[in-house]
């Protein structure tokens, strides 16, 4: 990422004229915190004004006609009573871990091997790219439609699919999920893990393989223990996206069968959005951005993330 | 350095690209069958026909108006994000107060902040300042989520530019906005043209604002277009399977003119 | 004046200023809580095929009148989710489509309906151009908010009539037993029985629907719905459960019924392809089909009433699906005449013969004389006497009961018949409505 290689210094201005260092720093001016201001009181405005409403509503009853009203603890109550919201917990950990356990490690393998120089290999990471140019909605519609059971490709391979009732099981359907996040996101995560590959010095190699270093080992012990930091960018990405992931439940499964695959943030537009219990719903959105923050946060302290001079220079 | 051929990898990579361009054959054959072939056959029977219709009807159906819509909000969601990030960041990396520290930490965690949270506000915020099914009510939420991401990455682009350059520009007296032009937007342009396609393609893809903050039939973007396809044309596989692919067009177009600002764009955010 | 909320109130006071001051510049001059634009009457209706009858009707109109109608067609799958959300905001359309029953109740205990009673009496032709009784789904507390549109969408049980004969099935099952005696026909001649796009849901209600009306007459659902939820646990809920019960576990549905969806096709192309028997649905199921193959909705595609349930207290001619289809008028409207004289063009002939001439069946005494130009007038007047001769017409679980309760109905049906729950959770789940 760097251009530091080829960065030239910046040529001074058309005058030569140096005006004095203001009161003797040698430092060129630090920017005030007014640089920052704009996109501070931008994202407060759509994030944090409306989250402070959203703590505000999860203490009333209100079904977006008329007016809200206060009901103390009822909807908190309510949630901590419900099966379903504790299953949806459950729920979004397991889609978050088992994307986070069957997309690592095949995009790390896929980055690594599309890092080479080989032509079939460019020709490969050009068609691995493919699903990337798809938005999520339009890859839930496309696998809605090639998983009828009938009429679509389990139908065509009964061998290997049965009846076909992918969906209609809570493990097929949230297989199906798996699958599809896998096949939507791996893409971008080998990009990451292939530009991050390219980066690993060759030296390191070439000194491994005079130690008769083979490749499995190479792999084992510079590849991977490079790879890190690009590691922690990857999963923080894959845990907030599996978290959020919305779209492609409300289109393939709509939370069913029953509620097998109702995830937090489903089940919380589920509550706002169709039962219009925004009160309800505003409690699941809170509780939401608790575990969310909750995740991020082991995150950044396991992995250092935070020391900003440091490994942040990774994402 | 020489590599002897991996077959093992090969067969892996092989089987990998079964997985993903199966479904892509059958997206692409399937456009081109008309829908008693395509029921006939099955989805995974090579074409014995050959039809456009399918295009056509997708096209009738109001897909032009989509694309339109939605570049008109990824081009604005670009612009706010190109405006707004590189000032932050640049505080963020620069500021030797606290408050930008302070400010920083707020974006980490503002990544844990999902959309869908605070979307009922959003939409009462939306509808209260008269943007309700107006693009640009979708534009301003989009970008806001695609700050933290943004932000997070051009700050690790800009801790690149090292003091000396500071340094540098001091001989010459320069104020923070004109070290800011000259040395650190010009020596951050992999971390902006990461941010712009990150932030392109979540707009690209948005699906929640757009539900929730539009409704009619001019303001509708591309995703909630397939969406509504789905649900209104449903029983028309084929004609469902044109719209994703001319979803897909655009986005094609950009990778094959400009796949090295898009590829390296991506790679960006991972780092080193 | 407008009404706006608390939480608009809220949210505007700390921000709208902020937003309002940025925006200025770029929001073209819709900047600020507006109010209803001037000349102007939103139109909001259920997006699908039929919007092209809406559209002419606006034309029609707009070419006299100089408040202009805007048709906002919103696509169906989120109507009542978005009608809600909108609703009560400055952003409402002035007159809606919607089903009457639930889907309008929360809207009138919220006092933003204007009711239509005045309307209707003044203008005697309008009460005399509609069938007796239809205004009934949309009159709440004794007064009408609805006004009806479209058409009656009665759900029937359609078959393939060659599967049938191939199985040895010379009528359509008239009675329960005859239904199961052709499930296991079906069975032995390797097709799916019965075809369900149990992935919708919505399509596993209907079979609820019919069953509860045969086996304990249309009282039980009503008392249900006024508030006394013990009915759920009578002995004639649960011989309903049980029947239902009996018929799943005849395999009547196949196997993978919650992998099917009606709404992208997989139900009525099984049903089409002679991969299943039969299909319960609304009578939009002849549309569907006619839309992907005329020649099998016309010579294959038969269609019967739901069976009668032997000792069961429902009339076998009661029906179940969508009564009516109505346009209701928001009371914050600016235009309460212009809104009318619109409503006035719903039972002209006019109207009348376009909706027929796509399928629809208008509830209007005047829709008789165009059945002979219906798509299929054999089918269109099979309806129209199903419906006139229909001692009740339940209108669908999901319409009746307030739309926050959808969730809870859909994911109970869904768990019943895949098993998930029985008798006693789905009893449990209806009570907790």
């Amino acid at each position: 990422m760097t251009m530091l290689a080829t960065g030239k210094r910046p040529a001074p201005g058309g005058s030569t004229v140096s005006r004095p260092a203001r009161s003797g720093a040698s430092s060129v001016g630090r920017p005030g915190f007014a640089w920052a201001l704009p996109a501070t009181i931008f994202f407060a405005l759509f994030a944090l004004v409306p989250l402070a409403a959203v703590a505000v509503l999860s203490f009333t009853s209100w079904s977006g006609l008329g007016d809200p009203r206060f009901v103390g603890l009822e909807n908190w109550e309510t949630l901590i009573a419900d099966p379903v919201m504790l299953k949806s917990l459950w729920l979004s950990l397991l889609f978050i871990v088992l994307g986070v356990v069957t997309q690592t490690p095949l995009s790390i393998l896929l980055g690594v091997w599309a890092a080479g120089n080989q032509r079939n290999r460019a020709v490969l990471s050009a068609i691995y790219f493919v699903p990337l140019l798809l938005s999520s909605a339009a890859i839930s519609v496309l696998w809605r439609a090639l998983l009828d059971p009938n009429f679509g490709i389990p139908g065509q391979l009964s061998w290997l699919f049965g009846d076909g009732n992918l969906l209609g099981t809570q493990s097929g359907a949230i297989g199906v999920l798996i699958f599809v996040g896998m096949w939507q996101f791996t893409p971008f995560h080998t990009l990451i893990y292939q530009g991050a590959a390219r980066g690993i010095p060759h030296v390191l190699y070439q000194a491994a393989e005079i130690d008769g270093a083979g490749r499995v080992r190479q792999f084992f012990s510079i590849t991977l223990p490079q790879l890190r930091n690009t590691a922690i960018t990857s999963i923080i990405l894959m845990v907030v996206g599996g978290l959020t992931t919305f779209e492609t439940v409300l289109i393939l499964t709509n939370g069913g069968p029953g509620t097998d695959t109702t995830i937090t943030a489903f089940y919380m537009y589920q509550e706002a959005f169709q039962s219009f219990d925004f009160g309800v719903g505003s409690a699941i959105a809170l509780v939401l951005v608790v575990v969310a923050t909750a995740i991020s946060l082991v995150v950044v302290k396991v992995s250092g993330y935070d020391k900003m001079n440091s490994s942040l220079e990774g994402l | 350095m020489k590599t002897r051929p991996n077959y093992l990898a090969g067969v892996g990579s092989f089987l990998w690209l079964l997985v993903v361009a199966i479904p892509l054959y059958v997206m692409i054959s399937g456009t081109f069958q008309t829908r008693a072939e395509f029921g006939d056959n099955g989805p995974l029977a090579f074409p014995t026909s050959f039809t456009l219709q399918n295009y056509v009807d997708a096209i009738a159906s109001g897909f032009g108006r989509y694309f339109l819509n939605t570049v008109v909000v990824t081009v604005g969601v670009v612009a706010i994000v190109l405006l707004l990030v590189p000032p932050l960041s640049y505080a963020i990396v620069r500021s030797q107060s606290r408050a930008a520290s302070f400010v920083f930490r707020f974006f980490l965690l503002g990544l844990a902040i999902p959309a869908q949270a605070v979307i009922v506000p959003v939409f009462y915020l939306i509808n209260a300042v008269g943007l309700y099914d107006n693009l640009i009510g979708v534009i301003l939420p989009t970008a806001a989520f695609a700050l933290p991401i943004c932000t997070l990455i051009l700050s690790g682009t800009m801790r690149d530019i090292t003091g000396e350059l500071y340094e540098a520009m001091a001989m010459d007296g320069a104020s923070p906005a004109r070290a800011f032009f000259r040395l650190v937007l010009p020596l951050s342009k992999g971390g902006l043209s990461t941010i712009a396609v990150f932030s392109a393609l979540q707009a690209w893809n948005g699906f929640l604002f757009p539900l929730i903050l539009t409704q009619s039939e001019n303001t509708r973007v591309v995703t909630l277009g397939l969406f509504n396809f789905q649900t209104q044309y449903g029983i028309n596989i084929p004609g469902l399977l044109a719209a994703v692919t001319l979803s897909m067009v655009p986005v094609l177009l950009v990778y094959l003119f400009a796949r090295r600002a898009l590829v390296q764009g991506l790679m960006g955010a991972g780092g080193k | 004046m407008s009404n706006r909320t608390w939480m608009t109130r809220s949210l505007a006071g700390g921000t709208a200023l902020i937003l309002g001051m940025t925006l200025a510049g770029c929001s073209g001059g819709g900047g600020g809580a507006s109010n209803r634009p001037e000349n102007e009457l939103r139109l909001a209706v259920y997006g699908d095929a039929g919007n092209t009858v809406e559209q002419a009707m606006v034309d029609k109109f707009n070419e006299t009148s100089d408040v202009k109608i805007v048709l906002d067609t919103i696509p169906g799958a989120d109507y009542q989710t978005k009608l809600q959300t909108i609703i009560d905001t400055d952003s409402a359309p002035d007159i809606f489509f919607n089903w009457g029953g639930g889907s309008i109740a929360n809207f009138v205990d919220a006092g933003l309906l204007l009711p239509l009673d005045e309307f209707i009496e003044e203008d005697p032709q309008l009460k005399d151009a509609f069938l007796p009784s239809v205004f009934e789904t949309a009159v709440i507390d004794d007064k009408a908010y609805g006004v009806p549109m479209r058409g009656t969408q009665p759900v029937m049980l359609f078959n393939n009539s060659e599967v049938l004969k191939k199985a040895g099935i010379d009528a359509p099952p008239a009675t329960w037993d005859e239904l199961l005696d052709a499930v296991e026909k079906l069975k032995a001649a390797g097709v799916t029985p019965i075809a369900l796009g149990g992935g919708d849901r919505w399509p596993t209600q209907m079979w609820f629907q019919y069953v509860f009306d045969r086996v304990a007459g249309e009282d039980l659902f009503q008392a249900a719905l006024d508030g006394d939820t013990s009915v759920w646990d009578s002995e004639e809920s649960r011989e309903a459960l049980g029947k239902l019960r009996e018929l799943i576990d005849a395999g009547a549905f196949g196997t993978n019924f919650d992998s099917v969806k009606f709404t992208d096709g997989g139900s009525p192309a099984l049903l089409a392809s002679g991969r299943a028997g039969f299909e319960l649905m609304g009578s939009w199921e002849y549309a569907t089909q006619q839309d992907s193959d005329p020649a099998f909705a016309e010579e294959v595609l038969g269609y019967s009433e739901f069976p009668a349930i032997e000792g069961g207290e429902g009339d076998p001619h009661n029906l179940a699906g969508n009564t009516n289809n109505f346009y209701s008028v928001h009371k914050e409207t600016r235009y309460p005449e212009e809104a009318a004289e619109f409503l006035k063009l719903m039972y002209s002939d006019e109207f009348v013969q376009e909706q027929v001439a796509i399928g629809n069946l208008p509830t209007t005494t005047n829709t008789e004389k165009f059945l002979d130009k219906a798509a299929d007038p054999e089918y269109a007047k099979y309806q129209f006497d199903l419906v006139q001769k229909a001692p009740h017409f339940q209108l669908s679980w999901d319409q009746a009961y307030p739309p926050e309760a959808t969730v809870t109905i859909h994911t109970a049906v869904s768990q019943f018949f895949s098993g998930d729950i029985d008798e006693d959770g789905f009893i449990k789940a209806m009570q907790g409505l």
